[in-house]
């Protein structure tokens, strides 16, 4: 840090030369941070060749793509793949699965991890607190595919260990996995399974670096430990929360390919078809490349509009946003 | 915290970022080399050199064939060529081939697995792969080994073929097999229509044929899987092929003599008569309740297991897939018990005659092209087809009064039966000794099985036909119809929601014109 400080200062002395200086500036101000630069260019790299390069491949959502006359030698349609999106009597039925199933996300799932590491926080014994941590990390490194089969285990009609639990009890047996009125919250409760566990490490974070001397203070004015907890670690942890919520709102229409592939069967498919697995079976595995990456770019600019909207309404609000 | 002024640390950071960045660059010029290899397009100019040639296709086994593999070497020895193979486990090979294609980096030779999927299609007709009908007659093996009816099923919708059939016998196609045992404890004949597997589907259920005192066991051990779309009605190959004995044929189409036209499946009578049977199954537990969250492997584990009685499989598949894993739960259970049922209701199907096509991407230059063909000719005469069916002599077999004696192990281990899904020949007398006795009964059991099966078998008679607008509304189509068939089963829908389905079929101007389009092409091919 002392370093930047002191080129600075430096630097600040100097600023009182033209504007024709300005390119030499910017040329020794290259030359002094070089090692900085040069340690960011792996990564600069990175971006371009894997996220920017390959970004150009969204024009075949404008042409009739085939593989075999490239980019360059397949016919351009304009807008025709949208529409035909737009026509499709299953749109409707994609975008309200898609939306339904991330709004869910957004009610039960995105307040979880905040609730379980406002507990954890307050959690005092050390050795307990670590030990609840790992437990509740674990199901993020176990993929989806484990985890739909586990869910199998457990959750099937005929051989699943809770329905022969309920068959001992002689309760009847529910279905759980093909019944469509079940599938959204399963999914749900799956992913929170999966994954609250990991998210409660921002929060937890940024609770770590609230002053303790506030605590204190509020004790002795008598707060307890909700009032601690509402009027503390809430506010602390706010900016953290809205960044994570706009950031959230950007995948509203992506709601995780993999784990509704795995739970998808014939019985639910009128509310588990959603835009990521449209885009699966289309574009794989009926090779229709131009259309799927239209659905895909319909899907991307919706989340993108919406993390533009949900930012500019945060900072209207008085409260950081992302940008 | 460190002095970072210091003029040390200084070069320290230097020397870092540059290790950094050269790491990065360097992986990023292997990767860039390991690329160039393994494409391999270049000529190989003299024709006396060995072939370079890139292949892709399908290994089934776990661990595939590395490129030192012996047998590899063998084959490459004697057809002088030299291959880099990419073998792609079987159960994501569609979704990797359509990548491959749609990466446009194709391999000299690949397997397309369905001739008539459409990026293949739709690739064909932009010319992107070789027309080898031309070319056939030159080579003796390609032209009389390959059986007419894998030429005449493989050919695209413009009559020519695009691909070497990967030929495989027409008979022992997936079909009911049984458990024998069970049918003679509970002193039942093995079925011959769907009513008599429906009684013995009931004991298998409620007579405790395992004799465990429990009413752990299911009859069929089924499954609905969306990978099974457009095959046998879409139910799959289990439900499939009973929808098929009720239908009598595992075609999509049926032809009317009265109207003089094809007749699409699903808006046949049998599929709601089928419907029924099925959901009148599901609902006294003859099949597994978790019948759409199975998949294929699962569903195996029933059977394995002692806990269901009848599959739906090829009758070959014995041994490898089912029945040495089933002897450890149940070791009274013998070969011979895996019972292949010859026909059900009059009806079993007959195979297509091949297992996938060996396409050549138009990229490839023509002498390549034909030097490529060549191999595949050289590599199905018998003497070089042997080295993957018996290996290397010393190695994997000996020479035993004039007979070569393989050690199924050591073939095995060295994945040599991998070879044969590249290049196999089928027209070998079929030979029924296997290591034991048992083993030779039971394939002598199969053997007239198939040979009773063959008067009775049922071709897809519109194998090889493609209607323009099938290849448009089907996928979705298919889809739709495995997920209404599945909740009738499972009793989510009345049978009246078929109904409905099916006149909005009939109704529908696309299923017209795909119909019609199919009778046309029918009509042409059999020269009326």
């Amino acid at each position: 840090m002392s370093v930047t400080e002191q080129h600075f200062s430096t630097h600040k002395g100097r600023q009182t030369s033209s504007k024709r200086n300005r390119r030499t500036k910017w040329l020794s101000a290259l030359r002094r941070d070089r090692s900085l630069y040069l340690l960011a260019l792996p990564g600069i790299l990175f971006f371009l060749i894997f996220k920017y390069i390959p970004m150009w491949g969204i024009v075949i959502a404008f042409q009739d793509y085939s593989p075999f006359r490239g980019i360059l030698g397949s016919e351009w349609v304009g807008l025709q793949h949208f529409t035909t999106l737009f026509a499709n009597p299953d749109f409707a039925l994609l975008f309200r699965n898609t939306l339904a199933i991330s709004l869910l996300n957004l009610i039960l799932f995105f307040p979880f991890p905040i609730l379980i590491s406002l507990g954890l926080n307050e959690l005092r014994n050390m050795t307990y607190k670590r030990l609840i941590q790992t437990v509740i990390y674990m199901p993020h490194f176990l993929s989806w595919v484990i985890i739909a089969g586990l869910t199998l285990l457990l959750f099937a009609k005929g051989t699943g260990l809770i329905n022969e639990l309920f068959a001992l009890w002689g309760w009847p047996r529910v279905d759980f996995l093909t019944n469509p009125d079940s599938f959204w919250i399963m999914v749900t409760l799956q992913a929170m399974w999966k994954e609250a566990g990991w998210g409660t490490i921002v929060f937890l974070a940024a609770m770590a670096s609230v002053d303790t001397q506030l605590y204190e203070a509020a004790r002795m004015d008598g707060a307890g430990r909700l009032r601690q907890i509402w009027h503390i670690t809430l506010p602390a942890i706010r900016s953290v929360i809205v960044v994570l919520l706009i950031l959230r709102l950007g995948d509203i229409m992506e709601v995780g390919f993999e784990q509704i592939f795995l739970m998808y069967n014939g019985a639910v498919s009128e509310v588990a078809e959603v835009f990521d697995t449209y885009v699966y079976r289309t574009g794989i595995e009926q090779g229709d490349f131009s259309y799927s990456t239209a659905v895909g770019l319909f899907k991307s600019v919706v989340g993108l509009a919406l993390v533009v909207i949900a930012n500019r309404l945060v900072k209207r609000m008085g409260q950081e946003g992302v940008y | 915290m460190l002095n970072v002024g210091n003029r040390n640390t200084r070069k320290l950071n230097w020397i870092i970022s540059v290790v950094l960045v050269m790491s990065v660059v360097l992986s990023a010029c292997g990767s860039q080399e390991a690329g160039q290899t393994s494409k391999s397009s270049g000529s190989s100019g003299n024709a006396n050199d060995p072939l370079e040639v890139s292949i892709m296709t399908i290994t089934p086994s776990a661990v595939p064939a590395a490129d030192d593999n012996v047998i590899k070497r063998a084959i490459e020895k004697a057809t002088n060529s030299k291959m880099s193979i990419q073998w792609v486990s079987n159960n994501i090979y569609s979704d990797k081939l359509n990548l491959t294609l749609a990466s446009g980096d194709i391999p000299d030779l690949i397997m397309i697995n369905d001739p008539f999927g459409s990026t293949f299609t739709k690739m064909v007709k932009q010319g992107a792969f070789w027309d080898i009908t031309p070319y056939i007659q030159e080579y003796p093996n390609l032209s009389k080994g390959i059986p007419d009816i894998a030429w005449e099923t493989t050919k695209a919708a413009d009559g020519n073929n695009y691909g070497i059939p990967r030929p495989r016998p027409v008979t022992g196609d997936s079909f009911f097999i049984i458990r024998k045992d069970w049918l003679d404890k509970l002193n039942l004949q093995v079925p011959e229509t769907t009513d008599e597997l429906f009684d013995v589907m009931k004991a298998f259920v409620e007579q405790d044929p395992d004799g465990n005192g429990q009413p752990d066991t299911t009859a069929l051990a089924a499954y609905v899987s969306p990978d099974d779309l457009g095959w046998n009605g879409n139910l799959g190959p289990v439900l499939g092929a009973i929808e098929n004995s009720f239908i009598g044929s595992n075609s999509s189409w049926k032809w009317d003599k009265t109207e003089g036209k094809l007749v699409y499946r699903e808006l046949l009578p049998e599929v709601r008569e089928s419907l029924q049977y099925l959901t009148k199954a599901y609902s006294s537990g003859m099949m597994p309740e978790d019948l759409l969250s199975l998949k294929l492997t699962q569903a195996r584990e029933l059977f394995k297991r002692n806990q269901a009685g009848i599959i739906v499989d090829k009758t070959g598949t014995m041994r490898k897939i089912y029945a040495d894993d089933l002897k450890k739960v149940d070791p009274s259970f013998k070969y011979t018990d895996f019972y292949p049922l010859t026909n059900l209701n009059g009806y079993n199907p007959k195979g297509s005659g091949y297992n996938g096509i060996l396409a050549i991407p138009a990229s490839v230059p023509e002498e390549k092209m034909k030097r490529i063909l060549q191999l595949v000719d050289t590599w199905m005469n018998p003497e070089v087809f042997e080295i993957q069916q018996f290996g290397i002599e010393g190695t994997h077999y000996e020479v035993v009064d004039g007979k070569k004696v393989a050690s199924t192990e050591k073939l095995t281990a060295d994945n040599a039966s991998d070879f044969n899904h590249i290049v196999n020949v089928i027209d070998l007398p079929w030979d029924t000794t296997g290591e034991t006795e048992e083993e030779t009964q039971a394939n002598e059991l199969f053997k007239k099985v198939e040979a009773e099966r063959d008067k009775t078998s049922v071709a897809d008679l519109s194998a090889g036909l493609q209607s323009e607008t099938g290849q448009k509304i089907l996928p979705e189509l298919n889809k739709k119809i495995q997920d209404l068939k599945a909740k009738i089963i499972l009793g989510r829908e009345p049978i009246e929601a078929w109904d409905t389905f099916v006149e909005s079929l009939r109704n529908d101007p696309n299923v017209q014109a795909m119909s019609d389009e199919m009778t046309e092409a029918y009509k042409k091919r059999n020269g009326q």
